[in-house]
C-alpha cells in the first residue's frame, strides 16, 4: 500500500498577511478555510475531517461550529511548532487514503505579530509541565531562549565546519525578497534587498542578522485535501500529494538538538529519504522547492540534507543565483517566510500548489514536481506535490 | 550657554538663602521617636532634664513636613525644579558630609540656610545621564552656627543608564526527579554527569532510563569541570529576563564527552579550553557557567579587618518606614513600595538621614555614650532594601589630639551601601 498520489490538494485559501489582523485567530482560520473551500468548489458541509498544529489556538470543533460543519469523522493535531506544517497535510492525506474521511481541511491561523510573538523569549516553553519543559531547562536559564539564538548556535558550528559565511546566509534572504518583491500578497511586495542590505542589518543573535530571520506575521492559511480522483472533478482540479513524510532523528530535541554528534538537522534528512522513497523521485526531478526559511542557515543545511548538494556545499550551490527565479532550483518563489509572511509554513504549501497549477506570480515554467518542507530544527515534515 | 546653565548660575549667584526656621523646636518626643526607630539607646537621648539631641538629627529639625510648601527661593529646591523641567527627574543621594559644633537641647529653635555650591554635568553615570548638584547648608540657633552639611545628589534622566538587570528574574529550569541531582550538584559546587550504574555510560541531559542498556539504575560522576567550546553565539535582541545583553552563550564539550550549554565571556572561539564555575543566582538556583581556563577572577577583596565589632542589621520594612518618618522624610520611596517600584526601584529603601543615624549609632555604641561626634562624611552607594542585611565594619584611621578618625563601611548584598568617615572625641 502506498500513499503516493492517492490524495490531492483540491483547494487553498488564505487571509491577507499583515502585522495586525485586527480579528481573532478563530476568525482567521475560518476565513482561510472558507477561501480554500471556495477555491475547491466545496461547501463547509462537505468537510468531515480537520487537522492543525498542536500550537494552534483554534480547536477543530470551534472551527466546525463556526462554519456550520456537520459531523467530523477525523481530527488530529501535529506537535513541534512549524515542523507540523506538511505533517497536517500528511494527516489529511492518510485519512483520505484510508477512507476514514472524504474531505479534510488542514488549517493554521494566528496573530503571531500582534499577539503572541514567537521571536520573543518563550518563557512558557520552559514552564511546560512535560518533557519539553524539562528539555528547555538545559538552555533557557542560561539565556538561550529565542528561536534565533538556538539556530545561531548551529549556524556558528556550520560556518566553522564548512566555511560558510554570513554572506552565504544573506543570499537566501536576497532570493526570498526578490521573489516577494513581485508577489502582491507578500508583506515585502516591491521591497527587494541587496546583499549589502543584509550585511548591514543589525545583529540579533550573532552570527544571525535581522535579515536572516523571518518575519512575524498575522494571518491564516487552509488547505483542502480529498482523494485525487474526486479532486480531478472539482473546480480547481487536483494537485496530487506525491509524497508526504515526517521525520525525527536520534537524540532529537526541539530547536536544541545540541547533544548529538552532528549539530545539523538530520531530521530533515529523514523526511527527504522518505519523500524520495514514496515518490520514486530524486532531487534532479524537483523543479522548484519551498524550503522552510524561518532562519536562512537552515535553508543551506536543508539543501544538503535533502540531497540537492553534498554536505557543506550548499554555499556553492546557491552562489550563482541558482535559488532565484530562472536558476537551477528556484526556492520560495512566493517570497518565503522572510518575504511573504510567516504562517508557520502553511503559506509555502499553498505556493507549491500554485506552482503545480501553473498560477504562481513567479511561475517556474513547466513545474511538475515541487518539494515543500516544514519547520527545521524540530521534528519536521515535508511534501512532494506534482502532476 | 544653555538655559539650564543660566538657571544654575542665577541660583548660585544668590548665595545663601534667607534662613528658614524649622517647624518645631528641638523636642523630646521627636528625639525619643528617632532613638527608638534607629535603635540608639544612648542615655543622653533619653527624656529628662539632661536630654540632648543626637547630632545625626541636625537635619531632622528643618525637614519640610508632609504637606509643607517649599519656601520660594530655596536653592536646592529651585535647582531640582530646573532639572525636573529638563527631564532629569530621578534623584540619588551621593554625598552627605556633616559637621557638628555641639549637641542641641530641647527648646532650641534651629534654622537652616542653604546655597547652591556647584552643578556638574551632564555626565553619563551608571544610573543614567545626570547632574551632580552640591549644596552647602548651615544650621544656626539664634545666629550661632551649630552644624553644617555639604550635600550632593545626582539628578538623572530615568531610563538613560545601563539597564539594571535583576538576575533572579531569569527563566528558571523545570526540575523533576530525573534532573534534581544535577541542580543539587550545582548548588553544592559540583558539576554532575549522569552515569548508568549498569553499563557506565555517561549522559547529558539526563533521563530515567539508560538509552544504551535500558537499566534504570542511575548515578552520577562529578565532572572534571574542563571542556572546550563546541559552538557559541552572541545574543543581542530581544531582551532576555535576568540577563545583561549582549550575552555570549556557548555549547561546551566536556572532557568527559557530554555537552552542556552555559554562559561564557565575550570573545571566545570554537575550540577554546574552558573551565566551569558556579553562578549562584539565589537560594533556589545555581547555574554552571564557563570561562576560559586560567581566567579565574581574582578572589573578591577580603573584607578588611574591623577594629570595631561587626554589626549586622537586618533591614525590615518596619525599619525603613519607621526611620523615614522619625527623620521626617516623607519621600514616597521610603515608605510606599508600589511608588518606589514605579520609580524604578526594587523596593523601598533607607533614607540618608537614617544611614547617618545608623553609622553614628554604630560608632558610639562602640566608643561609649559620652562620645562627641564632630563630623560625619558619607559616600552613598547601593540602596539598602528590606530583607537585606546591612553589615557594618569600622576601622580606626588615626587618633590625634583626642580626635579619633574612623572609617565605617556598611555593606548590603548589592555592594557597599555607605562609606563613611567620622571624627569623634571620646
Amino acid at each position: 500500500m502506498s500513499l503516493s498520489g492517492v490524495a490531492a490538494i483540491a483547494g487553498i485559501g488564505a487571509t491577507e498577511f499583515s502585522k495586525e489582523s485586527g480579528r481573532s485567530e478563530l476568525q482567521l482560520s475560518a476565513e482561510a478555510t472558507l477561501a480554500a473551500l471556495a477555491d475547491a468548489g466545496l461547501e463547509a458541509s462537505d468537510v468531515d475531517g480537520l487537522t492543525t498544529f498542536t500550537m494552534d489556538s483554534t480547536a477543530e470543533i470551534a472551527l466546525a461550529r463556526e462554519l456550520g460543519m456537520g459531523e467530523l469523522r477525523f481530527f488530529s493535531r501535529i506537535n513541534y511548532g512549524g515542523g507540523a506544517a506538511c505533517g497536517t497535510v500528511q494527516q489529511a492525506a492518510m485519512a483520505v487514503a484510508t477512507g476514514v474521511a472524504d474531505v479534510v481541511v488542514a488549517y493554521r491561523g494566528f496573530n503571531e505579530r500582534s499577539g503572541h510573538r514567537f521571536g520573543q523569549v518563550q518563557g512558557a516553553a520552559a514552564a511546560q509541565a512535560n518533557t519539553n519543559g524539562l528539555d528547555n531547562a538545559w538552555t533557557y536559564p542560561y539565556g538561550l531562549s529565542t528561536p534565533a539564538a538556538t539556530v545561531a548556535m548551529q549556524a556558528r558550528r556550520y560556518m566553522h565546519e564548512y566555511g560558510a559565511t554570513s554572506e552565504d546566509f544573506g543570499r537566501v534572504a536576497v532570493a526570498d525578497r526578490r521573489h516577494a518583491a513581485t508577489n502582491p500578497n507578500a508583506f515585502f511586495y516591491e521591497k527587494p534587498i541587496t546583499l549589502e542590505d543584509h550585511q548591514s542589518s543589525r545583529m540579533i543573535a550573532d552570527p544571525l542578522r535581522l535579515l536572516d530571520c523571518c518575519q512575524e506575521s498575522d494571518g491564516g492559511v487552509a488547505i483542502v485535501v480529498t482523494s485525487t480522483e474526486r479532486a480531478r472533478d472539482l473546480k480547481a482540479g487536483a494537485v496530487p500529494i506525491v509524497a508526504a513524510a515526517q521525520g525525527s532523528a536520534p537524540d532529537q530535541f526541539v530547536m536544541t538538538s545540541y547533544f548529538r554528534d552532528d549539530l545539523g538537522i538530520p531530521e530533515i534528512g529523514v523526511v527527504g529519504r522518505e519523500l524520495w522513497r514514496q515518490s520514486g523521485l530524486s532531487p534532479d526531478d524537483i523543479d522548484t522547492a519551498v524550503l522552510y526559511d524561518h532562519f536562512t542557515p537552515y535553508v543551506l543545511m536543508q539543501l544538503e540534507e535533502l540531497g540537492f548538494c553534498a554536505t557543506g556545499e550548499a554555499k556553492d550551490f546557491i552562489a550563482d543565483g541558482a535559488i532565484e527565479i530562472g536558476g537551477r532550483l528556484p526556492l520560495n518563489t512566493h517570497g518565503g517566510q522572510l518575504g511573504e509572511a510567516y504562517i508557520h509554513g502553511m503559506n509555502g504549501i499553498a505556493e507549491a500548489v500554485r506552482q503545480v497549477r501553473g498560477t504562481s506570480v513567479n511561475q517556474v515554467a513547466g513545474a511538475r514536481h515541487v518539494l515543500v518542507t516544514a519547520g527545521t530544527g524540530v521534528p519536521t515534515s515535508g511534501l512532494i506535490l506534482g502532476t | 550657554m544653555s538655559d539650564l546653565q543660566e538657571r544654575f548660575d542665577e541660583i548660585k549667584a544668590r548665595g545663601y538663602a534667607e534662613a528658614r526656621e524649622g517647624a518645631d523646636p528641638v523636642n523630646e518626643p521627636m528625639i525619643r521617636h528617632w532613638a527608638e526607630a534607629i535603635g540608639d539607646t544612648n542615655p543622653r537621648w533619653q527624656p529628662g532634664p539632661d536630654c540632648e539631641a543626637p547630632p545625626a538629627m541636625a537635619q531632622v529639625w528643618t525637614m519640610p513636613g508632609l504637606v509643607a510648601e517649599r519656601p520660594p527661593g530655596e536653592p536646592l529646591w529651585d535647582t531640582m525644579v530646573a532639572l525636573d523641567d529638563a527631564g532629569y527627574t530621578s534623584v540619588l543621594g551621593t554625598n552627605c558630609d556633616q559637621t557638628y559644633a555641639r549637641t542641641l537641647r530641647p527648646g532650641e529653635r534651629v534654622s537652616i540656610s542653604s546655597r547652591l555650591d556647584d552643578v556638574v554635568g551632564p555626565k553619563q553615570t551608571g544610573v543614567g545621564e545626570g547632574y551632580f548638584v552640591t549644596t552647602r547648608n548651615t544650621w544656626t540657633v539664634d545666629g550661632e552656627e551649630v552644624a553644617t552639611m555639604l550635600f550632593r545628589v545626582l539628578k538623572f534622566k530615568p531610563g538613560t543608564g545601563r539597564p539594571t538587570v535583576d538576575r533572579t528574574k531569569l527563566v528558571r529550569p523545570m526540575v523533576n526527579r530525573d534532573s534534581a541531582f544535577f541542580w543539587e550538584g550545582t548548588a553544592a559546587g559540583e558539576l554532575r554527569i549522569q552515569k548508568c550504574n549498569a553499563c557506565g555510560e555517561l549522559r547529558h541531559p539526563p533521563g530515567p532510563v539508560c538509552p544504551s542498556c535500558h537499566a534504570m539504575d542511575r548515578g552520577y560522576v562529578v565532572a572534571s569541570g574542563r571542556g572546550a567550546v563546541h559552538s557559541f553565539l552572541e545574543h543581542h535582541a530581544p531582551q532576555v529576563p535576568g540577563k545583561q545583553l549582549p550575552l555570549t552563550i556557548a555549547l561546551i564539550e566536556l572532557d568527559e564527552g557530554v555537552r552542556m550549554v552555559g554562559e561564557v565571556p565575550a570573545g571566545v572561539a570554537i575550540g577554546d579550553a574552558m573551565e566551569v564555575w558556579f553562578d549562584r543566582i539565589d537560594d533556589e538556583l545555581t547555574l554552571a557557567q564557563w570561562r576560559p581556563v586560567g581566567t579565574a577572577p581574582a578572589e573578591p577583596e577580603p573584607e578588611p579587618a574591623s577594629d570595631l565589632p561587626v554589626w549586622e542589621l537586618p533591614i525590615t520594612p518596619t525599619l525603613v518606614v519607621s526611620t523615614a518618618l522619625a527623620t521626617r522624610d516623607f519621600q514616597d520611596v521610603h515608605h510606599d513600595r508600589d511608588l518606589a517600584q514605579s520609580h524604578g526601584s526594587k523596593d523601598i529603601f533607607l533614607n540618608i538621614l537614617t544611614t547617618t543615624g545608623l553609622v553614628q549609632r554604630y560608632v558610639t555604641d562602640w566608643s561609649g555614650p559620652q562620645t562627641q561626634v564632630l563630623s560625619c562624611a558619607l559616600r552613598l552607594g547601593a540602596p539598602a532594601h528590606p530583607y537585606d542585611t546591612l553589615r557594618f565594619t569600622g576601622e580606626i584611621v588615626s587618633e590625634d589630639d583626642g580626635v579619633t578618625t574612623i572609617d565605617v563601611t556598611g555593606r548590603v548584598s548589592l555592594g557597599n551601601h555607605v562609606n563613611a568617615r567620622l571624627e569623634v572625641r571620646r
